[in-house]
């Protein structure tokens, strides 16, 4: 069966898409069919890091099936890099709208919370998925609330900061409110100066929450910024190992 | 005898050996060479000039030391052998007393250049070791201190480096206290606060109510 994972953070910035991504691609690389939702509506980005250019190969996004005007799986775009050499699974994207217009729209009228949870049903059947990504949109909203309540795995990103903490704690105890089988925590961008197994057993002991990993602040991931994904692009970086573990955790 | 007087006149403390092997017992009894400049004969008992020259060159506590040679022998082969050994100058007896005063001074001059210049060495090896130190994280700014005490450039930079290593024990201090401080602070009652906001509202019960209808039935096996 199909699972879904909502990856979320109490702010933006903590690396959530990227995180996202990275996930995506490995559990493709291990065969698994892979669908990627941005639900960030008002700040939609997941689509740069796979390399998807709206504006040239976009036929329909999230926005027009939450409008009605299409089914969800007419907007889930392949984005599995490398035809040759590339994963034995695939990764379906859909993304959400960039067109400001359309942004607009969507917070101005909001979307029915009901029709996105049967177009994620239909999607994961219509492409035979075995895990479906939610890429959120930062803090706590009605929508957040609905994705991190659909979830069967939530993967909360945060960084090692107070605000973070804080806003991890809220997240927390609201997906465990929403009854979520399963929270994993990431703690992003951890400064080279703090011992990562301290932060995790820390963070495990205050949350009662397995950390899936404490992933460094990272030159490389900077430097390649959101043009790429990065275990695609240095499979043998220690950060694409560290990745592969909370693949594995998810898998 | 009358070379010891002479020394003596000339403000030196002289100490005599009777023949090679024992000046080398002197020379050997201490850490440090108890004398500055060795006037050496070439006729001895035991040990022969020669032999005494080449073993205080070949010996690496005593090669520094000024040799001055003194010898009824004054053919110019002696000479040469005794300068390609190593002799610092060479005086036929019977000397001239003018003639050694003027040769110990200098003799002894340059053994206190070649005395700074060693101590120089020994002290940028110990700024170069200072830094290896550093790398190994056992770095103590006490092994500087002589260094330090010196007015001239090396003696800043023994400063300079006892401080910026320093500056760099202070900051990694700061960092390690850093990390052991690194206690997860919570404000509990506003985190409570805001779980209050978000859950106490009517969409979130009704989130509640229905999450568990909403969830795709995942295999339970996975979802621990």
């Amino acid at each position: 069966m199909a699972r879904l994972i909502s990856v979320h953070s109490f702010r933006g910035g903590t690396g959530k898409s990227n995180t996202t991504a990275n996930i995506a691609l490995l559990l493709a690389q291990q065969g698994r069919q892979v669908g990627v939702v941005d639900l960030d509506i008002q700040s939609p980005g997941i689509h740069v890091i796979f390399g998807f250019d709206q504006d040239r190969s976009m036929s329909h996004s999230l926005n027009d099936y939450l409008w009605g005007t299409c089914e969800l799986r007419a907007a889930a775009h392949d984005v599995t890099p490398g035809a040759n050499g590339g994963p034995a699974g695939r990764i379906w994207l859909v993304p959400s709208s960039i067109r400001p217009m359309d942004i607009a729209r969507v917070m101005q009228e909001g979307y029915d919370v009901n029709r996105l949870n049967e177009g994620l049903r239909a999607l994961i059947d219509a492409l035979s998925l075995d895990v479906l990504l939610l890429d959120t949109h930062p803090g706590i909203n009605e929508e957040t609330l609905l994705s991190i309540a659909m979830s069967n795995i939530l993967v909360i990103v945060l960084r090692p900061d107070e605000q973070d903490y804080e806003g991890t704690r809220v997240t927390v105890e609201v997906a465990r409110r929403l009854g979520v089988p399963r929270m994993l925590l990431v703690v992003n961008k951890a400064p080279d100066v703090f011992d990562r197994k301290a932060i995790a057993q820390q963070v495990e002991q205050i949350y009662s929450c397995p950390v899936a990993a404490v992933l460094p602040h990272s030159e490389d991931l900077m430097v390649l910024s959101s043009s790429g994904v990065f275990a695609g692009r240095y499979p043998d970086h220690p950060l694409t190992a560290l990745y592969r573990d909370i693949a594995a955790q998810l898998g | 005898m009358v070379l010891s007087k002479t020394v003596s006149d000339a403000g030196h403390a002289p100490v005599i050996a009777e023949h090679g092997l024992r000046a080398l017992e002197l020379l050997g009894a201490t850490d440090e060479p108890p004398v500055d400049v060795i006037l050496l004969d070439l006729e001895m008992p035991e040990l022969d000039g020669y032999e005494t020259l080449a073993r205080l060159k070949g010996d690496e506590r005593f090669r520094h030391l000024p040799v001055i040679v003194i010898s009824a022998v004054d053919d110019l082969a002696s000479v040469v052998r005794c300068i390609e050994i190593g002799a610092t100058d060479y005086l036929p007896k019977p000397f001239n007393a003018a003639l050694l005063r003027a040769r110990l001074n200098a003799s002894l001059a340059e053994k206190r250049l070649a005395d700074l210049r060693l101590e120089y060495l020994e002290q940028v090896a110990r700024v170069v070791d200072a830094a290896a130190a550093v790398e190994a994280g056992s770095f103590e700014s006490a092994s500087l201190e002589a260094v330090a005490a010196r007015t001239d450039a090396l003696g800043q930079l023994a400063r300079v480096f006892q401080r910026m290593a320093r500056e760099v024990a202070e900051r990694e201090r700061r960092l390690e206290a850093q990390v052991q401080q690194l206690r997860i602070q919570i404000d509990e009652a506003r985190a409570d606060r805001k779980i209050a906001e978000i859950t106490e509202t009517e969409y979130f019960r009704d989130l509640q109510r229905r999450a568990a209808s909403l969830r795709i039935d995942a295999d339970s096996d996975g979802l621990g």
